[in-house]
């Protein structure tokens, strides 16, 4: 599982190693000139002329396939093309430089023979924006402007921006369009575009004048299933012009696209339950060892976790360009070692373990000071470590201020893909990843170590493991320990996630009490089944109520009742005390 | 524990119950604003409020300090009755309101031109008197009766009311349950037509929560010198062998539990015409464990200890969130941190012990004792083993 994590990482690296590149390259493109001169006198042509004459070369220019037609098309409604007086009386179309000089001042560039703008003496010419007349548009040349930027975005190397120009195209509904992407469908190899532009050819044909056409088109709609054509398909059945055969094929193709949608919706759902419920997952297997195992309430929990995300936020600016902060007045910054590029996305790599560290620091330092005297004392140390939440708290206000502060994810955490129009974020599956790979870890803890064998001898029966030698103090400060490190592995994953502020914990301690409770005391895997339990269920009510709000009050109400037919959780550990 | 009161007791209770009730209002009424003896309108105000915490505060004592139950939800049901109380008090406002409409403003804002029915017997004073007590003695009989039929104790118990009390805050954020939201109810002006900005219906007010609170006061302590006291503490100390004993220790929890929530219900109601706002945060989580701080640090098992604590916490709290406010939120975790760990008893515990180490003073020159120093100084390590 680490394998899989660590080399979507460094692919990750590669894609955004190559993206640089090709930036670069493209930097350099545009400097170089290498257009045809037909192809410039075009785009000139298409500049100087008027109404429709310059409309109709406008879409011609579709076909160029060119780079400087694109870059010049998409300065053009950005008033940054320009027609000029040049020295000898003629009228040349002009874009500046990106360079200024000293003055403010940039070089005008021809558009037709791609050469500096020379004043009489034979010296490029350098001019103020803002004295120049650019060229005028309006709305319909806008719009064939725009078009045309779409028909040549068919041709893109990049496959997502083929598919959103097919798709663009397709919502046009202008059935000239047809055979240009018929065309374009022999030439594309990318199977999701392929889909795209069968979706867009059969939405242009639902405007086709024979029937027989339009409802072939309509079937074609339905059996792709797709999300956008729904309201094109509602218009057909609400137009009164549509024949009973295409209102009854529309309906048909209706039912299959809502058919689809609720499916996509269904398993988007369980996908986010699911990924909600390793969150919670993640955040209460350090209380399910503290609480579960050990018996101790802390409240504090909540705080160990904003531990854990604040060291994620120190780390990243440590490896960014360093941390001012203020503490108690006194003003101090943290260096910053200013990497950039991979060598900054690894920060997180380093962020996890310390997140552990710090949290299991601040776990130790708690036990020994407070709960150390508390064992015996369940309700006094929910209390004492609410008093240490509330220091705590404010603790996090006066070092990192009262703002929530934001953690940038590494590249290769954030986006996403999409599995059959079901969105699956690369944040929300590492979670998933990572919490199994926790309850993984924490288990082989538990049964397979020495100090996992201790752990449990001291939680089943103290005094008899202290009669056998056993240091039940250390053991209790290592276990409290581990149940913090967690509390700050927890942290590192919410600062992903969210923003990270003094009360991040305060969000997510009863839910986590909840959890722990549902899942039954001192068991790990009833802690499991009830996180991931409560994250479905709660997305599956969000999405029936249609509000977070409702869905959250209505699960805790759910856990109420659900602890009077299972007082003790789901998995009860069976014991023959009575004060149990 | 049976303690009768005492003469001094009684006379204590006497003198300070005369002070809060005749002798401060007067002062406030009748003595010119330049004299030393001049109680201010804000101070008596203040006071007022610190009765109602006080009262607030002696019913989470009777859950946790009697019966052994921690309920981290008592400012709920604190903040019903307010709620119930503030209901009565919007009606009041009449046209008075920024939009000059027969209903609340915040109903005009969010598009009603005519009152919801749930609204409508608010109207009535002794209805919402009524359900001042009743919403919360009924919405904790509910809770009550399930989490005590299945033997819900113990932290778990605490979990669970910090739950409810969790969903009722959400819940009372929503708009869409016509309960003000966010913002909650303000702007009263009138209560059984007296002006409530007046110096003296404040006073009456104070006056009203200074008798309840006493009333609480001398109920309690009568209620937990009566059999049904005694098995309070039996539950608190060994549920189970009260079991064994044959009592149906779910139906005294579930009294105490709902006695308990209609009083806060009522401390609520007192609580809102003083302070003229309620919203959620009223209710909030944090709130309730403060008011558990009050008792903690107060001298939980007592029923003084609270109302010392929660006047002493939230004196306290006025002047430090002044002086210090970045340090306050430390200060009082830092107070209830040494109150748990060294003094499990409060300040009504740490009197008592200094009176005995007075006592043991005075007695050590007569009996050659060995010293009482060493009694006094580990106080923490003695007192922690001993509950």
């Amino acid at each position: 599982m680490t394998m899989s994590v660590f080399s979507r990482g460094f692919h990750g690296i590669r894609q955004g190693v190559a993206a640089l590149l090709l930036l670069f390259a493209a930097t350099l493109s545009v400097t170089a000139q290498q257009e045809s001169p037909a192809t410039r006198q075009m785009l000139s042509k298409a500049i100087t002329a008027e109404g429709d004459d310059q409309i109709s070369a406008v879409t011609a220019l579709a076909n160029t396939h060119s780079d400087l037609v694109r870059r010049v098309l998409t300065a053009w409604p950005l008033d940054e093309v320009f027609i000029i007086d040049a020295a000898d009386g003629s009228k040349v179309p002009c874009m500046l430089e990106d360079a200024q000089d000293a003055d403010g001042k940039q070089k005008a560039v021809r558009i037709d023979t791609g050469g500096f703008l020379n004043d009489a003496s034979g010296k490029p010419q350098a001019f103020f924006a803002n004295d120049l007349t650019s060229v005028d548009t309006d709305m319909r040349l806008r719009r064939a402007i725009q078009d045309t930027l779409d028909l040549m975005a068919l041709s893109d190397p990049s496959a997502d921006a083929r598919k959103s120009a097919v798709k663009k195209i397709g919502m046009l509904q202008k059935l000239s369009y047809v055979p240009v992407l018929q065309a374009r469908l022999t030439q594309e190899t990318d199977g999701d575009v392929r889909t795209a532009i069968a979706q867009a050819v059969a939405t242009m044909q639902l405007k086709d004048p024979n029937p027989a056409v339009q409802i072939a088109a309509i079937q074609k709609l339905g059996e792709i299933s797709s999300m956008d054509c729904r309201d094109v398909i509602q218009t057909v059945i609400t137009n009164p012009k549509s024949s009973g055969d295409e209102v009854a094929a529309a309906k048909k193709a209706l039912a299959l696209i809502d058919a689809h949608i609720a499916r996509v919706n269904f398993f988007g759902t369980i996908f986010r339950g699911l990924s909600y419920g390793s969150i919670l997952l993640v955040v209460a297997i350090g209380l399910a060892i503290t609480f579960g195992l050990m018996g101790v309430i802390n409240m504090a929990h909540g705080e160990l976790i904003a531990v854990g995300a604040y060291t994620c936020y120190v780390v990243e600016n440590i490896f960014g360009s360093g941390l001012p902060l203020s503490p108690f007045g006194f003003s101090m910054r943290l260096p910053g070692l200013n990497f950039s590029g991979w060598m900054f996305q690894t920060y997180f790599l380093f962020a996890i373990p310390l997140a552990f560290l710090m949290s299991a620091l601040v776990g130790i330092v708690l036990e020994v000071c407070v709960i150390r005297f508390l064992y015996r004392r369940p309700l006094e140390s929910l209390l004492a470590t609410w008093g240490v939440s509330l220091i705590l708290q404010q603790l996090f206000h006066l070092v990192f201020g009262a703002a929530n502060v934001q953690v940038n994810s590494p590249v290769w955490l954030s986006g996403n893909f999409t599995v059959h129009d079901v969105t699956l974020g690369y944040n929300r599956l590492f979670v998933i990843a990572f919490a199994a790979l926790i309850v993984f870890a924490t288990w082989l803890l538990l049964t397979k170590t020495p100090l996992g064998l201790l752990i449990r001898a001291v939680m089943q029966n103290r005094n008899m493991a202290a009669c056998m030698g056993v240091r039940t103090e250390r053991v209790n400060m290592l276990t409290f320990a581990f149940g913090s490190g967690l509390a700050g592995l927890a942290g590192a994953f919410l600062s992903q996630i969210g923003n990270v502020g003094p009360s991040l914990g305060q969000n997510y301690i009863v839910d986590c009490f909840m959890t722990v409770v549902v899942g039954g005391v001192g068991n790990l895997f009833g802690t499991v089944y009830s996180a991931l339990g409560i994250g479905v269920v709660d997305e599956i009510l969000q999405q029936v109520f249609g509000s977070p709000v409702v869905g959250k009050i209505t699960i805790l109400v759910c856990i109420i009742v659900f602890l009077q037919w299972r007082p003790s959780g789901l998995f009860a550990t069976k014991g023959r005390g009575l004060e149990g | 524990m049976k303690r009768e009161f005492s003469l001094l007791e009684w006379l204590t209770v006497l003198v300070l119950a005369v002070i809060a009730i005749v002798i401060v209002p007067c002062l406030n009424a009748f003595t010119p604003e330049t004299s030393a003896l001049h109680i201010s309108d804000f101070t008596v105000n203040l006071w007022g409020k610190y009765f109602c915490y006080g009262t607030v505060a002696v019913t989470v004592d009777l859950l946790w300090g009697y019966t052994g139950l921690l309920s981290l939800g008592q400012r709920l049901f604190f903040a019903l009755g307010g709620y119930m109380m503030g209901m009565y008090l919007m009606r009041m406002i009449g046209s008075l309101g920024q939009y000059h409409q027969p209903i609340p403003d915040f109903l005009v804002f969010l598009g009603w031109t005519r009152l919801p029915t749930f609204w409508q017997p608010f109207s009535s004073f002794p209805f919402a008197m009524l359900m001042v007590i009743a919403l919360p003695g009924l919405l904790s009989f509910v809770f009550g009766f399930l989490a005590f039929r299945s033997r819900i104790r113990g932290v778990y118990f605490s979990i669970l009311t910090q739950a409810l009390t969790y969903a009722a805050t959400l819940l009372f954020f929503r708009n869409n349950i016509l309960m003000g939201g966010n913002n909650g109810f303000t702007d009263f002006k009138y209560i059984l037509g007296y002006d409530l900005r007046h110096a003296a219906t404040q006073r009456g007010l104070y006056i009203a929560s200074a008798v309840f609170l006493l009333i609480v006061y001398l109920g309690c302590k009568r209620l937990t010198q009566t059999k049904l006291g005694k098995v309070q503490r039996a539950i608190r100390d060994s549920e189970n062998r009260v079991l064994f004993s044959g009592y149906a220790a779910a139906n005294f929890k579930l009294f105490i539990f709902v006695f308990a929530s209609a009083v806060a219900g009522i401390a609520g109601a007192l609580y809102v015409p003083q302070v003229g706002i309620i919203n959620p945060s009223e209710m909030d989580t944090v709130t309730s464990l403060e008011t558990v701080v009050w008792v903690a640090v107060g001298g939980r098992g007592t029923l003084v200890g609270p109302i010392i604590g929660a006047i002493f916490v939230n004196a306290l709290k006025s002047w430090a969130t002044r002086a210090y406010p970045d340090y306050w939120p430390i200060i009082l975790g830092g107070m209830f941190l040494l109150v748990v760990l060294f003094l499990p008893r409060g300040l009504v515990g740490l009197a008592e012990h200094c009176v005995n180490i007075f006592k043991k003073m005075r007695k050590a020159p007569q009996e050659p004792q060995p010293a009482p120093a060493p009694d006094a100084e580990p106080a923490a390590v003695n007192h922690a083993p001993a509950k």
